[in-house]
């Protein structure tokens, strides 16, 4: 092996009926992966059979080459921001810290230290000393986070981590991860939102139904999207939807038209969008009336639902 | 990735300990755990209040020499008593009256003198108010009739007719057959309504005397007792003459006297109940024994202490070490700590153990000050003196010992099974039932180790069923040193178990994605 990686070998994981994984072989090198897939596709079970959170029925995991099974040693080169939104009715983000600072052998002043720099990276300071139940859902996301960073870790693990932040300190979170992914760690997270992640990662997995659908380089992915024709809901006025129609299946870039049952509504599909909308206005200068225009599969399930061959 | 050193670990699991010392302590849902612990305290506490505030009251009035509190004897009168002992500490005196028939000699059996004799072919008994007890049922066992010389009973055997009978074999023929000794069904009984019982003679017959035999005269209770009645008598069955009646005995007031005078020594308190003026019962007790309270404080200790309060307070305690964390959704944090799970088992372990042997060791220890306190300071240091300090240390560490056998237990029952009810009711029943168990199963409970701990045996009635003393009092390992060990092992042996769960726990927080 010739670098450290996260290997997953025909791993399934059962909940007693439901299929939580099936099979899944995956190699991690390290820099950023995104697990993406829609909710319940399985990316929560997969983070969490990596840090032993929960156990194969089948396969074996291995993170750098340490079993989850052996929390003593995996634990003290992985973090794990979990989506649990919880904490110890007790804790402050300061004392929430440096408790599971505290389990790392770290001394009193080493774990004070450690945990005011995660805390300063993700902006809590000035939070630190207020109970954790008492945080917004941003700030106990942040909180999560800065406890997976506070022992510095080789192996970041982090549940939909961009979730309920705000644009400024997501782009500072995502500033972060890069800088991690140099230093040649792994930093892996989960999103249910692929365009959130795929400018900033190295690698995707796609997840639906508990299998992988796709994984690789992000450029690899997004061609595949981006040869997927695009459908578009194209509303008339008075009747001309058939007009409409007949103009646009002339045009080259459209595979398919369909007209809907009341007359007024089109669902075309066309392969390039550009010319489509160029297509479009021409139809609209020579006089038709369009009512409106609206992208039918804009939304992570139609891409979903292209990927894995129509099942949802 | 350096294997860790022993020490580490240990100090790993302390860490995880002091950290979980708070909820060990103040978990919310297990605060009556700390109600268990003091209940106790509080009884001996007020025991010895009530047994001071006495103390302080019946020595107002004066106190009473030993001795002549001694000298009383049953059956004195009251007077002597007190002209002997003085004006008592204190005096309490009832009254009860009770309304009582009059007796008088024979009275189930009523005999009508009939003056002149009349001449009659029929006489009729006819029943008013049928018993002394209000019940409306009128019991004959033989009326016989007599003719101016005596003679024979010219009733016998004749035909009778009455009301309906309250059964077959109590018809009105049992009222004329000569004899009341055949069991109560030897009589005419009836409650239908008019109750009359009437004999044809056979023929006109002057007649001087009716001899009415009523309920207990058959062996009945007196107060079934013809109560009203009359006798009427008749030539030709249709018009009846009344020649006697009886309104029944009068009822008198019985008056009993009910004195109770108690004579106070400092010490001792001497209650005497005098009935009519006479000492029927004497009992003198000191309101403070510190033998008997002392028994009271082994009986407690090990019936309710040990076997309840400990008991139930671990499960408070050690059930929800885990189960807590899972349904407050918090486990993972632990999970995802760099340490092995039978570390954080042992510093849970550890945890509760601390809180829950502060609290029963602590229940204890108040609990045995609170049974002391109102002593005599003499008192309480020969019993120090006598090993008495020994035996509070020995409770403490009863109670502590206790808490690590059911807290292990405990801990692992609650990573195996999520409802506490059942697991508990079973345990409970093993522990109860551990006295009639074989000798080997005996050994795979906590309370069969904790027995022999405890420095004074619990009381037990010499006289009570071989069952119950074999369950109240089961065997117990000899010596102490045995038991801590037995104790000790089985304890482990249970830690190893949870630990095995543990191993295998996976966070599972319900609907996740």
């Amino acid at each position: 092996m010739s670098e450290p990686a996260v290997v997953f070998d025909e791993v399934s994981k059962f909940y007693g009926e439901v299929l939580g994984v099936n099979r899944v072989t995956l190699t991690i090198p390290p820099g950023i992966t995104s697990l993406v897939g829609p909710n319940g596709s399985g990316k929560t079970t997969l983070m969490n059979l990596m840090t032993g959170l929960i156990f194969p029925d089948n396969g074996r995991i291995a993170v750098r080459g340490i079993s989850p099974r052996n929390p003593e040693a995996l634990m003290r080169i992985t973090g794990y921001a979990t989506q649990y939104d919880s904490a110890p009715r007790w804790a402050t983000g300061f004392t929430f810290i440096t408790t599971g600072l505290r389990l790392f052998g770290y001394g009193r002043t080493e774990a004070e230290e450690r945990a005011w720099t995660a805390l300063e990276r993700l902006g809590l300071t000035d939070a630190a000393t207020r109970k954790v139940a008492a945080y917004s859902k941003g700030m106990r996301q942040r909180v999560r986070l800065a406890q997976a960073i506070a022992h510095d870790p080789d192996v970041l693990v982090l549940d939909e981590p961009l979730n309920g932040l705000d644009p400024l300190v997501r782009a500072e979170t995502i500033d972060l991860f890069r800088a991690w992914a140099a230093e040649g760690k792994h930093v892996i997270l989960s999103s249910h939102v692929l365009q959130e992640v795929d400018v900033i990662s190295d690698q995707v997995v796609l997840i639906a139904n508990g299998t992988i659908v796709a994984e690789g380089r992000i450029r690899k992915v997004r061609d595949e999207i981006d040869e997927h024709p695009s459908q578009y809901i194209v509303r008339c006025r008075d009747g001309q939807a058939s007009g409409v129609a007949a103009l646009l299946f002339n045009e080259p870039h459209v595979t398919e038209v369909k007209l809907h049952d009341d007359r007024a509504g089109l669902l075309v599909m066309t392969r390039d969008r550009e010319l489509f909308a160029r297509a479009l206005g021409r139809i609209a200068l020579d006089g038709h009336r369009i009512e409106s225009v609206v992208a039918a599969d804009e939304n992570v399930d139609a891409l979903y639902e292209y990927l894995i061959g129509g099942e949802s | 990735m350096t294997p860790q050193s022993f020490q580490s670990r240990a100090r790993q699991a302390w860490t995880i300990a002091r950290i979980e010392l708070r909820r060990a302590f103040f978990a919310k849902r297990s605060l009556w755990v700390y109600a268990l612990a003091l209940l106790p305290s509080l009884i001996f506490f007020g025991h010895g209040i009530e047994a001071k505030f006495q103390t302080e009251r019946l020595a107002r009035r004066g106190l009473t020499a030993p001795p002549l509190l001694d000298s009383v004897r049953e059956g004195e009168a009251l007077d002597e008593v007190k002209a002997r002992l003085g004006e008592p500490a204190e005096e309490r005196w009832s009254v009860r009256t009770r309304r009582v028939r009059q007796r008088r000699q024979n009275s189930g059996t009523t005999t009508h003198v009939i003056e002149p004799a009349a001449g009659a072919r029929f006489v009729r008994l006819n029943v008013t108010r049928p018993s002394y007890s209000g019940e409306p049922v009128a019991r004959i066992y033989e009326v016989e009739v007599y003719g101016p010389k005596g003679g024979a009973n010219l009733a016998l055997h004749r035909p009778a007719t009455g009301s309906i009978p309250c059964s077959e074999t109590e018809g009105p023929e049992k009222a004329v057959n000569g004899s009341v000794a055949g069991g109560h069904d030897d009589k005419w009984c009836a409650e239908d309504w008019p109750l009359f019982l009437q004999v044809d003679l056979g023929a006109v017959r002057p007649v001087a005397r009716v001899v009415v035999k009523h309920a207990s005269a058959g062996g009945e209770d007196a107060e079934s007792d013809t109560r009203d009645f009359n006798i009427q008598v008749s030539d030709d069955g249709k018009t009846f003459t009344t020649v006697a009646s009886s309104t029944g005995a009068g009822l008198v007031e019985e008056r009993t006297e009910i004195r109770e005078v108690v004579y106070f020594d400092g010490q001792r308190r001497a209650r005497l109940l005098f009935i009519d003026g006479a000492l029927q019962q004497r009992s003198i007790r000191r309101l403070l024994d510190l033998e008997e309270d002392r028994m009271v404080f082994a009986g407690i200790f090990q019936y309710f202490y040990l076997r309840l309060a400990i008991f139930f307070g671990c499960l408070g305690i050690f059930m929800y070490l885990f189960r807590g964390e899972m349904s407050n959704r918090t486990l993972h944090f632990w999970f995802l700590a760099p340490a092995r799970r039978e570390v954080l088992l042992a510093g849970k372990y550890a945890a509760g153990l601390m809180a829950s042997a502060a609290i029963f060791a602590g229940g204890a220890v108040v609990m045995f000050a609170a049974m002391l306190w109102p002593h005599d300071p003499v008192e309480i240091e020969a019993y120090w003196n006598a090993g008495g300090l020994s035996h509070g240390l020995w409770y403490a560490a009863a109670a502590a010992l206790g808490c690590v056998g059911y807290g292990s237990v405990f801990l692992a029952v609650g990573l195996y099974v999520r409802n506490p009810i059942i697991p508990a009711a079973v345990l409970l029943a093993w522990e109860g039932v551990n006295g009639i168990l074989p000798h080997a199963l005996q050994k795979m409970s906590i309370l069969y180790y904790l027995q022999s701990l405890c420095p004074v045996p619990a009381p037990m009635d010499a006289e009570a069923p071989m069952l119950i003393q074999l369950l109240a009092a089961p065997a117990a390992p000899a010596s102490r040193p045995g038991a801590l060990l037995g104790l000790l092992l089985l304890t482990g042996v249970v830690l190893w178990i949870a630990a095995l769960a543990v191993r295998r726990m996976q966070i599972s927080y319900g609907a996740e994605t």
